[in-house]
């Protein structure tokens, strides 16, 4: 710990003392309360959608959703194929009734299934030699680019009516990695960081982890909310505080696990003020709670004169 | 036992937790000598940003609460950081302020001490302005190292880390800021005698 002696800086000064009294003697306190609603209630609306109540799956989604949809697509393009060349040949060479087929027509359907339909698992590297032409289509297929080939088990008589365009289009969108996400508005001013030292990159790197793909959500979760604020706020009549969350546009009717609103809490408290203002601000009277009570039995109940008459009640 | 609830990193702690009531308090403690910090930093060229910058403030600390470290700095000193950084980052937008940056070391070198100190006057408020108007006419440096100690309270070091300079030049500042000052309210003297 400086001594004093060695630091004339730490000893108090007069001039710190005058400058102090200044700042007492300029003080506005109906500013301040108004400047503390309003920073309370845009803290306690924008830390609600906290990053750690994000929807888990969707870090999942977002790596093989596209994969999934396009290995769908493929398979049904298959199937389609599939059964498209299989009836045309039929039809085209199915014998009237009761007469026996040529041999090689009945053999067509039993032959072994054609590569790009039979084909789950990758081939041997001796079936590829053995089916040279077949390779393309005997790998699994790569949902994300081009639509494998599809080789036909028995080429179409060129008198066939062509087969009927495949439902759904080969998908070629190529999947990009999660976009990381921006930040443009965290991104701080080279002379302010090196001006704000280690704190400011401590700031700067955290914020980077938070937004990092598939990182776990470092952040804090602050479950503040504004209607609680304002049911609060309405309990002790603080009507600059109402007045500043309702212009941020917390719901005026928003209920508690009771089933309350903030008017019946304002009420409840006797805070005639702010029932006034929520009343004027279209809080309803006749909404119940959970125990079937509504703002406008509470105020009976209490039969004050005044806060009925705040209440708009009596005339 | 409790944990001393006088602690700002307890209270930051709570409010990542989600209690509700931490924020207010520690948004009780520090929204004065905050507020008035930006305030004088701004001076009254850019007074009407200072409620703007103030809630900009406090919103990136509650954003910001889970990379608070106490080991590292204080809460003010942290605080103070992040309300610097709005403020230079709007007088820079501005292109304003940070020209008076340069040179005010050696500018007041050599101001003499003026005799008796303020406090023999009433602070009227009419001299209370004039004090402040005092305060916001310094070097934009200073001003921010005097505000900071004087009425913020907050120590050598803690106004060190927040300027992101070494103690001697926060100590170089604040006895230029207070020699300044002392000359500034020396020369108003007379009119109020």
């Amino acid at each position: 710990m400086p001594d004093h002696d060695d630091m004339p800086e730490l000893r108090p000064d007069p001039t710190d003392e005058a400058y102090r009294r200044a700042e007492q003697a300029l003080d506005d306190a109906a500013a301040r309360a108004e400047r503390r609603a309003k920073v309370l209630a845009a803290v306690a609306l924008k830390s609600a959608p906290a990053p750690a109540s994000r929807p888990p799956a969707r870090p999942f989604m977002r790596r093989y959703g596209g994969w999934l949809a396009a290995a769908g697509v493929a398979g049904i393009s298959v199937l389609t194929a599939e059964q498209v060349y299989r009836s045309s040949p039929q039809k085209q060479q199915s014998p009237p009734p009761m007469v026996q087929p040529p041999a090689a027509a009945v053999q067509a359907p039993i032959a072994p299934s054609p590569p790009a339909v039979s084909s789950v698992a990758p081939p041997s590297q001796a079936d590829r030699q053995r089916r040279p032409g077949a390779e393309t289509a005997d790998l699994a297929p790569p949902p994300a680019q081009a639509r494998p080939p599809v080789t036909l088990p028995v080429a179409p008589p060129a008198d066939a009516a062509p087969p009927p365009p495949l439902p759904i289009p080969p998908v070629e969108r190529p999947i990009a990695p999660p976009a990381p996400a921006p930040f443009a508005a965290q991104k701080p001013n080279a002379a302010a960081s090196e001006a704000a030292g280690k704190i400011e990159e401590e700031t700067v790197v955290t914020t980077r982890r938070q937004a990092a793909p598939g990182a776990a959500p470092v952040a804090v979760a602050p479950k503040l909310d504004g209607a609680r604020s304002l049911r609060e706020a309405a309990a002790a009549g603080r009507t600059k505080e109402i007045e500043a969350l309702l212009d941020l546009g917390v719901q005026v009717d928003a209920v508690d696990e009771a089933g309350e609103t903030a008017l019946m809490k304002s009420v409840q408290a006797d805070q005639t003020e702010a029932a006034e203002l929520l009343r004027k601000r279209g809080a309803s009277l006749d909404r119940k709670n959970h125990a079937g009570q509504s703002a406008r039995d509470m105020a009976a109940g209490k039969g004050d004169p005044e806060l009925d008459q705040a209440l708009g009640l009596t005339r | 036992m409790e944990p001393d609830p006088a602690d700002d990193a307890d209270l930051l702690r709570a409010h990542g937790a989600g209690d509700a009531h931490a924020f207010a308090r520690l948004y009780d403690r520090y929204d004065r000598p905050c507020y008035r910090f930006i305030r004088r930093t701004l001076a009254a060229a850019h007074a009407e940003a200072a409620d703007d910058l103030h809630q900009e403030t406090w919103l990136a600390v509650s954003r910001n609460a889970a990379s608070f470290d106490p080991r590292k700095a204080s809460f003010p000193a942290w605080l103070f950081a992040i309300a610097r950084n709005k403020v230079w980052d709007h007088l820079r937008r501005r292109k304003a302020g940070i020209v008076a940056l340069v040179g005010e070391d050696d500018a007041v070198m050599a101001i003499p001490d003026p005799g008796p100190n303020p406090l023999d006057q009433a602070v009227s408020r009419e001299l209370a302005q004039r004090i402040v108007e005092a305060v916001e006419a310094l070097p934009l440096a200073q001003r921010e190292t005097f505000v900071m100690f004087a009425h913020a309270g907050l120590s050598l070091e803690d106004v060190a880390a927040a300027t992101g300079v070494p103690v001697e030049t926060a100590k170089s500042r604040l006895r230029y800021a207070r020699a300044a000052l002392r000359q500034a309210l020396a020369d108003e003297r007379p009119a109020h005698a």
